[in-house]
């Protein structure tokens, strides 16, 4: 790392200086003065969302109080390209371009930088990002590979969460509600300024909502508890001459029903906290930017029934303790008027800890450096290129679980992966812009899908475990797409036609029973976590979306194919991947809104074609359910009653269409109400 | 004569925005904020203008009209007060100028007097700011877009934060 910032001042040395000086991104005032939303998650300089060398969803705070969604896969799922499976109420994937599998571990979610989504498995768990709905500025969605700049896990894209910058004014943002399913939500964020130069925010949430109906032949928990998520998050903001400090920290807590990668469900608790530093640093030659970070995780796995109260209990639960810390630094250096050139570096150490897995503690430590260049050879072209080198190297230690199913040296490990992102956009017109971009990635294998190791119950007199395997390589994704994006008046027409390829995925045993005999020196049947073959998907997106005075409109279309080489999917299904059967091949969304100043109303129809989800069955057998095609209408309605307040009803699949999750578990209709304040 | 009305309709589309179109205040207000070290309170902006002249007087009315009393832009209020041509000793009491229009034959006269006084110059004309007299130059048509000249906030000793350089074009 020192040497990529030796690299990054010796290049800034030899760049013209220029005329910038201390800035921070501040996203709303620059979308205020651009008149649409501005970035810095494509390639890691401010751009407009028009601009971008990459296929983008920006969703806008403003888009996000006028929705119907209740979080942020709701608010996801009616874009194109977007895939997302409610699961049960509390668990949900978001899937970019196909490969729709529980516990994505294709997809980087990051809030302000920092990485949200959960190493133990890979997997976010959206109910657990420890940030009120009310506290975001904007929702970034990158679709395809962005590993480049990310890092691993960025395979198939990214989601940035961006939340508000600390004002110079007070203020609160609140929402309190109450809906069907026993569903109640208190949540907001709060902005208390010191001075011109301290700003302090605190954000909690507390979300409580029944699950949904799990009825035979599907494979329910003995005890299915109720949605529980509670966070509490603060931080503190410094900003002197040309420098800006963040502070921040903040605790958050989940409980719900889930479908784990083997497409058991089962009950778990999670507990996470964090906390982060930062500093941002603009010079007359562009910016700099540290942080470090430490995330911990507490997660306990199939909870049960705790008598005399009947509570979940988890006492025989299976534990992780997972804590990442990653320090990164960047330099964004302006070589001339509009050439950019950006060096980064960054080290990450990552621990799970855990009585089910090959060793005490299973880690890793990564060292990255990336490089990225934003060039314009021409007035109406822009080249950017971006690449980024991580070494990993595997570790284990502490005592080992006997009998183990591997040598402990098989965790001495390095590999070396480099990603890649390449695109070029052609202005054509004032307003017209093709694109041409693609890149590699890649999925970095979970911890677990290196050291776990847990017994399963059989009928089998000889135990059987499932296991990890220490050899799992990471995944690469490849990607290519070309988009024509134009805009006539205030209507934005959007195409992009993908093809993406996924090489080596990796899959959790299902009920096929591909087992390898081991003598230790007692038999015992060992199914492991290995990767399974190749995907590839195309397709195509479409979308329109315009403003004519109090009337608003959005309507996208989606393509997706996929083509597949992997293990059979009749029963016994040896394994829970078959994106060719899970992912929709149409989806199509419809958003009107009218806001009258007084009161708006927002509607949304989608349509999902209908697809094949796996589920265990009572017996217990692992099949894929048949969900039906769906159009389903979710609504808000809200009365300004005065300035700051206001009431809202709001419901998601009114039309009760049992494939609007697109689960296993049939979706039902939820109508909630409540009330906003913003002061 | 239909036929003509259609042709020029057909001109009036193709061609592109007339060098004297308005500013747009609102984004100009913005991009005052975005200057460093950040203003604070109440920044007193000049209109320049010349009297007499039509169009450089429509522009003053109309910037005039957009600001009120008073646009808001980050920590900073906007205020304008109208510096006539023949007074441009005066610039250097403000910390931003909004040109006007129609002033082509006044810019270098203008240039300088905002370099003596470290004004920020803001236009619609994008060819004050080609020719490196005026600082930033807005269009509005068909999206908004900001043009800096680098040579003339040199001169001027204008500072913009790196994220606002990245997005707008400098030349």
């Amino acid at each position: 790392m020192r040497s990529c910032f030796s690299i990054a001042l010796l290049l800034a040395g030899a760049a013209a200086p220029s005329l910038c000086a201390a800035q921070t991104v501040d996203y709303s005032a620059l979308a205020d003065l651009m008149g649409e939303p501005v970035t810095t998650s494509v390639i890691g300089k401010p751009q407009r969302a028009s601009e971008l060398p990459a296929s983008a969803v920006i969703i806008t705070r403003e888009q996000i109080a006028r929705s119907p969604a209740r979080d942020i896969p709701g608010l996801l799922k009616s874009f194109s390209g977007i895939d997302v499976n409610r699961w049960t109420a509390g668990q949900s994937d978001v899937a970019v371009r196909g490969g729709v599998q529980t516990y994505n571990a294709r997809l980087l979610v990051l809030v302000d930088g920092r990485q949200v989504y959960l190493d133990h498995y890979g997997m976010t768990n959206w109910n657990l990002l420890g940030v009120a709905l009310e506290d975001i500025q904007q929702i970034e969605l990158i679709r395809g590979p962005a590993s480049a700049l990310f890092g691993f896990n960025a395979a198939s894209g990214v989601v940035n969460i961006i939340t508000r910058r600390p004002s110079d004014k007070a203020s609160l943002t609140a929402s309190a509600e109450l809906g069907g399913h026993d569903y109640s939500r208190i949540a907001g964020a709060l902005q208390l300024p010191f001075s011109d130069k301290v700003g302090v925010k605190l954000s909690a949430g507390r979300l409580r909502e029944d699950e949904r109906a799990i009825r035979a032949p599907l494979l329910a928990p003995e005890m299915v508890p109720d949605v529980q998520s509670d966070h509490v998050a603060g931080s503190v903001t410094g900003r002197l001459d040309r420098t800006e400090v963040t502070l921040d920290g903040g605790y958050a807590e989940n409980r719900q029903s889930e479908y784990l990668p083997s497409q058991y469900i089962s009950n778990q608790h999670y507990r996470i906290g964090h906390a982060a530093a930062g500093m941002k640093h603009d010079t007359d030659w562009g910016g700099l930017s540290f942080g470090t970070y430490a995330n911990w995780l507490h997660a306990d796995y199939g909870l049960t029934e705790g008598a005399p109260t009947r509570n979940p209990n988890d006492t025989a639960a299976t534990k992780f303790s997972n804590r990442i810390i990653v320090a990164q630094g960047s330099a964004l250096i302006r070589l001339d008027g509009n050439n950019t050139l950006r060096v980064g570096g960054e080290y990450r150490n990552n621990r799970l800890r855990s009585p089910a897995q090959f060793s005490e503690t299973v880690s890793y430590d990564v060292g990255s450096a990336n490089l990225m260049a934003d060039l314009h050879p021409v007035d109406a072209v822009t080249v950017t290129l971006a690449g980024r080198l991580d070494r990993l190297s595997l570790s284990q230690s502490g005592a080992i679980v006997q009998p183990a199913f591997d040598a402990p040296s098989a965790f001495d490990r390095d590999f070396t992966r480099f990603s890649f992102n390449a695109a070029t956009v052609v202005r054509m017109g004032e307003t017209g812009q093709l694109r041409l971009n693609g890149g590699r990635g890649y999925q970095l294998p979970p911890l677990a899908d290196f050291g776990l190791r847990i017994p399963i119950q059989t009928p089998s007199p000889i135990p059987v475990f499932i296991a990890g395997r220490p050899e799992t390589r990471p995944v690469p994704v490849w990607s290519a797409e070309v988009g024509y994006n134009q805009t006539i008046g205030d209507t934005r027409l959007e195409t992009t036609a993908f093809w993406t390829r996924t090489e080596d995925a990796i899959a959790t045993p299902g009920d096929g029973l591909q087992l390898d005999l081991l003598l230790t020196p007692a038999p015992l049947l060992v199914s492991r976590i290995r990767a399974i073959g190749n995907y590839t998907t195309y397709g195509a997106e479409a979308a329109l979306s315009g403003r004519y005075g109090p009337l608003s409109w959005r309507a996208n279309y989606s393509f997706t194919h996929t083509d597949q080489t992997l293990p059979p999917v009749t029963v016994p299904a040896p394994f829970a991947l078959s994106p060719q059967s899970t992912t929709p091949r149409h989806k199509a969304n419809l958003e009107l809104g009218h806001d009258a100043g007084r009161w708006y109303v927002t509607a949304i129809g989608r349509y999902t074609s209908s697809t094949r989800q796996f589920a265990f069955t009572t017996t217990p057998q692992l099949l894929l359910v048949q969900v039906d095609e769906a159009v389903a209408l979710d609504a808000r309605v809200g009365l300004r009653v005065r300035p700051g307040l206001e009431l809202f009803v709001a419901g998601e699949n009114l039309t009760l269409a049992g494939g609007a999750a697109v689960s296993p578990i049939p979706a039902d209709r939820r109508v909630r109400g409540g009330l906003r304040v913003s002061l | 004569m239909k036929k003509r009305k259609l042709l020029g309709g057909v001109l009036l589309l193709t061609l592109p925005w007339p060098v004297g179109a308005e500013l747009n205040v609102q984004v100009a207000a913005r991009v005052v904020s975005f200057l460093q070290p950040p203003p604070n309170g109440a920044v007193q902006t000049a209109i320049v203008f010349e009297p007499g002249n039509s169009v450089s007087e429509a522009d003053a009315i109309s910037i005039e009209r957009a600001i009120g009393g008073g646009v808001a832009a980050g920590r900073a209020s906007i205020r304008t007060r109208r510096v006539p041509i023949s007074s441009l000793g005066a610039l250097g009491n403000y910390r931003a100028a909004f040109v006007t229009s129609g002033l082509r034959d006044e810019q270098a006269g203008i240039a300088a007097a905002a370099a003596r006084g470290s004004v920020v110059t803001i236009t619609s004309d994008q060819a004050c700011v080609q020719a490196a007299r005026c600082v930033v130059g807005i269009s509005s048509t068909p999206r908004v877009q900001i043009t800096v000249s680098r040579a003339a906030a040199r001169a001027a000793n204008v500072r913009f934060g790196s994220a606002f350089l990245m997005l707008v074009k400098e030349i």
